[in-house]
């Protein structure tokens, strides 16, 4: 729970780079992105007065809007956001503008680039540009190329292009994809988004690791014995369907989210804190992870699908019953894997990866669990005694735990589990910003750290390159289990775990 | 970071000649060779010390204008040669009094300005204007240009090119030509007034070149108190875009400050301030003053009255909301080897006293001596919170390199609101005295 009460001593004292002129630019403005997240953080931007005063937000779609009506559209979709701060929202709409632009219309491109030259003049925007590509991954290649034949990429100081994930649908795609961007931007002009890494908790674990020196010694196979990564929602596929039924938990949430909250675990120190150190660190251990067995992938990987379930009071249906879904769809909802990464660090170490729909809880977190002590001289009050336990919490109740043994209380010498905890809230009672406020800010800022190069996109494909066949070529050798929407998935999953002797975290 | 020379020798024209010459190098119709498109930096740098000290033979030339260790270890050793009170900060006045009346003519090469801080340089400054006061006052007007490129010291690619321009002369002969200044500042540039001296020296020159459309970094920690909160608190109330590097170097003791009321169940204690004490080196209230204000501010208290006493410490009343009263005290202790900064603090105490609750004493100190010292008086009986801050020791540059690089353009709102309470304080204390 936030606190309401917001410490007065913390006011300002927020060290906030600032961001040059700019005009941001989002292809795709009509969606639901758009109002869902990326206004919403823009706003949330200028409140805290990170945005410049010369600063323009052009919304671009094929849609014929006004700026007013753009303006309207976006108040309505924020109202909740805005509440009695009207005023505020006034001084912000005045920035936003609108142009309708079909993206494979050489007029339409003509006329964006005089909307751009007319906000520079009337915003001092200095030319300074940000393309947010918020259109269907299908048209991200059209739409750099668009863009770059207009001209618009041409300076690569003061322009940048932001894309959205999915980036590529395979190794393959996501290798195509990279060369047609590379061949429209340089890579220093080129952000990939993936809005987990804009989370504080993420962020957090880089200055846990590389900030303590409590915890860099003992973060290798010496004295861990396996990591679980866990992203799980409660909720269904919603109004997701189209995009869903082609992409599957494995795309749309293992190879991005997932795989750079694995990256930032496992990646080795960077020699200091810039953003080319840092990709370079996660790129190589993503280069170094592998699928358990990766000639037989269907030993290493178990999918699910969300059927029915809920109460009797508020049922739910399964995925198959969804709106847009097929009836006989083979779309995994669930997709848990083990990893092995072959380095100095990490040889041995299974990872485990899971994620869901419609699981019992909406979590995401990282559990190292470390060895055993090598002797045990205590009884466990439980029987056995507990591995510690380093659990990171990303998402909600932001924080960590640590898990060890104190002596349980009693004349006897028996030990049992206890926490040792920290809260965001607890500690610093504030809500941390959205994901995309950090992002957009860093982007606008041409800082690249929290967005992926694209030798990692082409790694993190790689990875999973095996099951995507698979799924392909061989999709029985794979099945899908069913499981009962809000459990943690299906019992097969427990098998992946079984060969280490270990279980699942049910938090 | 190594500063950057640059990488031309200087070219000396005449200054009506100068921004002809300027024009020229960066003409559009030569490819590849745009300027950087950033800011423009103008800065006041006397350097009387290094001056002084180079002159008596205390330390070797070239004269660079930097706050390097030797001119502070020179310092040191003088204060104790000339009999002057251990706790004379290394850049004070008095100083470069005493030197100046001593005997003396050794003369250095004079690099100011040709020697670019590479906090300052690493954010490529499209012009940097440096305005030279020399000590001899024969010295006509010099004006020298040179065009540098910052050399990234990562390797990265990303180098963009600017100007030096250096004024060097006597101050009268610097006063004569300051005509070329303006042309030299382009308005579509944010342009900005680094006064790197006392604030209160050449008053007049300081209103020429502290124009409102000019962003100021002055030091509120050198200089006569009264004139550094007066001329911080004017500035702000006409809309410039006023930055202190004073205020700056608080910015540790907020954080930790701010720190300790973090977690939620500590805030309530900030509604039931009653006591708040804090200690300064020196005899510079400038930098307590600030803080208590920016206290008062933040907590809604109102100022009731202040009065200074013989040993230089003020003790102040404020009101909560609530109209309890709130007993502020400022210190200032006599430190043997004080830092460059006139009148830092080195410790704070808070003391809250919630009525169902036990009270809390919030102590930070720069050193264990200091919370020791504020601890005193059965403090322990109270829930006591301490922490200990670090001592800011930034080279001055890197701190104007910071104020640079994050700077919306606009006075913090913080300082703003906290500039009038500190004047508040100061001149109602001194018109009681």
């Amino acid at each position: 729970m936030s606190s309401t009460i917001t410490n007065p001593l913390r006011v300002g004292l927020r060290q906030e780079r600032v961001i040059t002129p700019q005009c941001l630019v989002i292809f795709g403005a009509s969606g639901d992105l758009t109002q869902r997240k990326l206004v919403p953080a823009l706003f949330e931007l200028f409140k805290q007065r990170r945005l410049p005063s010369e600063f323009a937000l052009l919304g671009c779609a094929r849609r014929p809007w006004s700026d007013e009506e753009f303006r309207i559209r976006m108040k309505e979709a924020l109202s909740k956001q805005i509440g009695n701060e009207n005023k505020i929202w006034e001084q912000f709409s005045s920035f936003l503008f609108y142009e309708p632009v079909d993206l494979q219309q050489q007029n339409d491109l003509l006329k964006l680039s005089e909307r751009l030259e007319k906000i520079d003049r009337s915003n001092a925007t200095h030319s300074n540009r940000t393309f947010y590509l918020s259109v269907s991954p299908k048209f991200y290649g059209s739409a750099c190329r668009a863009i770059h034949s207009a001209g618009l990429l041409n300076d690569p100081k003061r322009s940048r292009l932001v894309i959205e994930k999915p980036f590529g649908k395979d190794y393959g795609s996501a290798q195509s994809l990279n060369q047609v961007v590379q061949n429209c931007a340089q890579e220093n002009q080129i952000f990939r988004i993936d809005h987990y890494l804009g989370k504080e908790t993420v962020q957090n674990i880089l200055v846990l690791r590389f900030a303590n020196t409590i915890f860099e010694p003992i973060w290798n196979r010496n004295y861990i014995s396996s990591v679980q990564i866990t992203a799980a929602e409660t909720v269904g596929v919603e109004d997701r369907a189209g995009y869903y039924e082609g992409s599957g938990a494995l795309r749309d949430m293992v190879q991005n989210h997932l795989t750079q909250m694995l990256a930032i675990t496992a990646m080795e120190p960077p020699g200091h804190f810039d953003p080319e150190a840092i990709r370079n660190e996660k790129a190589k251990v993503l280069q170094a992870a592998r699928l358990a067995d990766e000639l037989n992938p269907w030993t290493c990987c178990v999918r699910g699908q969300y059927g029915p379930g809920g109460s009797k009071e508020s049922p739910l249906i399964g995925y198959q019953q969804e709106d847009g879904v097929s009836s006989s769809s083979t779309t995994e909802t669930y997709v848990a894997l083990k990893l092995f990464i072959d380095n100095w660090r990490w040889q041995g170490v299974p990872f485990f990866i899971r994620t869901g729909k419609r699981l019992a809880k909406r979590l995401s977190e990282i559990v190292l669990t470390f060895r055993e002590a090598p002797v045990h001289l205590f009884d466990a009050v439980g029987g056995s005694p507990t591995s510690n336990q380093l659990i990171l919490r990303i998402q909600p109740d932001e924080g960590a735990e640590f898990r060890y043994d104190v002596k349980s209380p009693g004349s006897g010498m028996r030990s049992r589990p206890i926490e040792m905890e920290f809260s965001y809230d607890q500690s610093f009672g504030e809500p941390s910003d959205e994901g995309y406020v950090r992002l957009l800010a860093d982007a606008m800022l041409g800082d690249p750290t929290l967005f992926t190069r694209s030798d990692e996109v082409e790694a993190a494909w790689r990875l999973y390159t095996p099951l995507l066949e698979l799924i392909e070529d061989d999709p029985q050798k794979l099945p899908i289990y069913p499981y009962e929407s809000r459990t943690w998935g299906p019992a097969a999953a427990d098998s992946l775990l079984a060969k280490n002797n270990l279980l699942w975290r049910r938090p | 970071m190594s500063p950057q020379l640059t990488l031309q020798t200087p070219l000396q024209i005449p200054p009506e000649e100068i921004p002809i010459y300027l024009q020229q190098l960066w003409s559009s119709d030569q490819t590849g060779n745009a300027g950087s498109n950033t800011f423009c930096l103008l800065v006041w740098q006397p350097s009387w010390l290094e001056q002084q000290l180079v002159r008596t033979g205390k330390i070797n030339g070239p004269i660079i204008g930097s706050h390097r260790q030797e001119i502070i270890y020179a310092a040191r050793k003088f204060v104790l040669e000339g009999n002057l009170p251990h706790s004379t900060t290394p850049f004070d006045k008095s100083i470069t009094t005493a030197l100046g009346n001593k005997e003396g003519s050794t003369s250095a090469e004079d690099l100011r300005g040709q020697h670019i801080n590479s906090a300052i340089s690493a954010l490529q400054p499209r012009r940097l204007i440096t305005l030279a006061p020399t000590l001899d006052p024969n010295q006509n007007l010099q004006t020298m240009v040179a065009a540098y490129c910052p050399l990234p010291e990562d390797g990265a690619n990303k180098a963009a090119c600017g100007d030096v321009v250096v004024l060097r002369g006597h101050i009268n002969s610097l006063t004569e030509g300051l005509d070329i200044i303006k042309p030299l500042l382009p308005d579509e540039l944010p342009s900005w007034l680094w006064w790197n001296s006392n604030l209160d020296e050449v008053p007049d020159l300081f209103d020429q070149l502290a124009i409102s459309q000019r962003r100021l970094i002055i030091d509120t920690a050198l200089g006569e108190p009264g004139r550094c909160l007066g001329l911080l608190h004017s500035r702000i109330k006409t809309g410039q875009a006023v930055n202190d590097l004073n205020w700056l170097r608080l910015r540790n003791w907020r954080e930790t400050l701010a720190m300790v009321f973090d977690p939620p169940q500590r805030r309530d204690a900030l509604n039931h301030v009653s006591q708040l004490d804090i200690d300064i080196e020196g005899n510079h209230p400038v930098q307590g003053l600030l803080l208590a204000a920016w206290l008062a501010d933040r907590l809604n208290w109102k100022f009731q009255s202040s009065n200074t006493f013989k040993d230089g410490s003020i003790q102040a009343i404020f009101k909560r909301s609530d109209n309890t009263p709130i007993q502020f005290r400022l210190m200032p202790l006599p430190i043997g080897n004080p830092s460059i900064h006139p009148g830092q603090l080195v410790g704070v105490r808070m003391i809250c006293k919630p009525s169902a609750e036990k009270e809390v004493c919030v102590i930070l100190g720069s050193e264990t001596g200091e919370c020791m010292r504020l601890e005193a008086g059965g403090m322990a009986r109270m829930e006591l919170l301490e922490e200990m801050v670090p001592i800011q020791s930034n080279p001055v540059e890197k701190d104007v390199a910071r104020l640079l690089s994050s700077s919306r353009g606009n006075t913090s709102p913080l300082l703003a609101a906290s500039s009038p309470i500190a004047l508040n304080l100061f001149n109602s204390s001194s018109a009681d005295n």
